[in-house]
């Protein structure tokens, strides 16, 4: 027999539709990437992804005590494979920062920084993400050739998420933003200091 | 004649009158265009920076199941075409006019790409559907016992869309189709909304849709 009175059933199931619209946005970046259409370097590279980059969370309190959670670090390792599939004619992921031939160099990425906007915030319709990465460029032995900075950029507009729209919207953002740093990788490679460098003493400056 | 009666006609005037769409297609040819076996065109949405005009996805992918339905043209859907060119269709990327055309088809592996998906056209699309009027008052009440809306709203939404038709080989625009909507939607409540919309965006969808299919297989 149930004996709970119904307004008490109504009032939490109020409840529960209120709890859950108040719910803060927790993502999990998952999925693959594209391989990039770009002409291939005739070089063998490796990458140290360190557990820092893999485990990279942001958490961020937004709109008066929501904490907003994105972890990014679980598709770094996806990101720098497919990139390097298309702009490597091979590459082996490192557990340190050395490597015997035919690597010929190693990069080591890691995030700076990540920031987001909400709509609310820039009285907008966008949610928008901000990556800032910054890649050692080392040797084979380990010694270091080099640094640059890399910001990536994404948004994501609302009125394509009628749906769950905060958590959505914001991991597409995200995910445009991982995007946008593959592109500005693939395409700006050979103009980043280090790496033209590097280039030109393998005859592949062009 | 009491209030819940007059609600009653005007929900019954709105569902005659109301959910209306007026719909207007426009052309502009500027080059012979034809599509033969094996030719296939890309639909795509504009969301290149700086501007912050980004077209709707739902928009995107509606013209172009609509283009490519029954005996249609073969289409390339925006994201596979993205996903399949990347990155050269980024936002950071991607031409904003045919002049950057020759830039991206300089690059051996980008053509060869293109070529073997058959691209004979790029069918850009910018716009949106925005609401530009609206009226009318709702309450709705909820509690344990129960709830329901009472009042009339209304509002209009306007579709503006413009299709650009670059052709690849001939790196040059080959025309403009541009499809407006207008429309108004109701809804009445009485204890339950009874919404009557207007399929504004649909309708622009379909126009442009049917009206881009006809440029690019009619003779010209």
């Amino acid at each position: 027999m149930n004996s709970t009175p119904r307004h008490v059933r109504g009032w939490v199931f109020a409840l529960l539709l209120a709890l859950g619209a108040c719910a803060s946005p927790k993502i999990s970046m998952e999925g693959s990437f594209p391989i990039p259409l770009v002409n291939q370097y005739p070089v063998t590279v490796g990458w140290v992804l360190d557990e820092e980059l893999l485990a990279f969370t942001h958490s961020e309190k937004v709109d008066r005590g929501s904490e907003w959670v994105i972890k990014i670090g679980t598709v770094q390792q996806a990101m720098f494979d497919s990139l390097s599939k298309g702009m490597f004619k091979s590459h082996v992921f490192l557990k340190e920062e050395k490597a015997e031939p035919p690597v010929t160099v190693i990069f080591v990425p890691s995030i700076e920084e990540l920031q987001f906007s909400t709509p609310a915030q820039t009285r907008s319709k966008y949610f928008e993400v901000w990556i800032k990465y910054k890649f050692k460029l080392l040797n084979a032995d380990g010694s270091l050739r080099g640094e640059f900075p890399l910001t990536a950029y994404g948004k994501a507009h609302t009125q394509n998420y009628s749906l769950n729209t905060t958590t959505s919207a914001l991991e597409e953002a995200t995910n445009a933003a991982c995007r946008d740093a593959m592109a500005f990788f693939a395409l700006q490679f050979r103009t980043l200091p280090p790496v033209k460098t590097w280039l030109d003493e393998e005859g592949l400056g062009g | 004649m009491s209030l819940i009666v007059r609600l009653a006609a005007v929900a019954l005037t709105a569902a005659f009158c109301g959910g209306c769409v007026t719909a207007r297609v426009e052309e502009i040819r500027e080059g012979h265009t034809e599509m033969a076996a094996g030719d296939t065109i890309a639909v795509l949405g504009r969301r290149e920076r700086p501007s912050a005009a980004e077209t709707e996805l739902d928009f995107v992918d509606c013209v172009s199941k609509n283009m490519g339905g029954g005996d249609g043209v073969s289409v390339i859907p925006d994201r596979t075409f993205r996903d399949t060119l990347f990155p050269w269709f980024e936002p950071r990327t991607a031409p904003t006019n045919t002049r950057d055309l020759p830039d991206l088809i300089g690059h051996p592996t980008f053509i060869e790409r293109l070529n073997s998906l058959g691209i004979k056209y790029l069918v850009w699309i910018e716009g949106s559907t925005r609401r530009t009027d609206s009226a009318g008052t709702m309450s709705c009440t909820i509690s344990p016992a129960g709830g329901g809306c009472f009042g009339f709203l209304t509002w209009e939404n306007d579709s503006e869309y413009e299709a650009s038709i670059w052709d690849i080989k001939q790196r040059r625009t080959v025309g403009k189709v541009s499809s407006d909507a207008v429309g108004t939607s109701y809804m009445p409540a009485l204890i339950v909304p009874v919404p009557i919309i207007a399929r504004v965006k649909n309708s622009a969808c379909t126009s442009l849709a049917d009206q881009l299919k006809i440029f690019l297989t009619a003779e010209s």
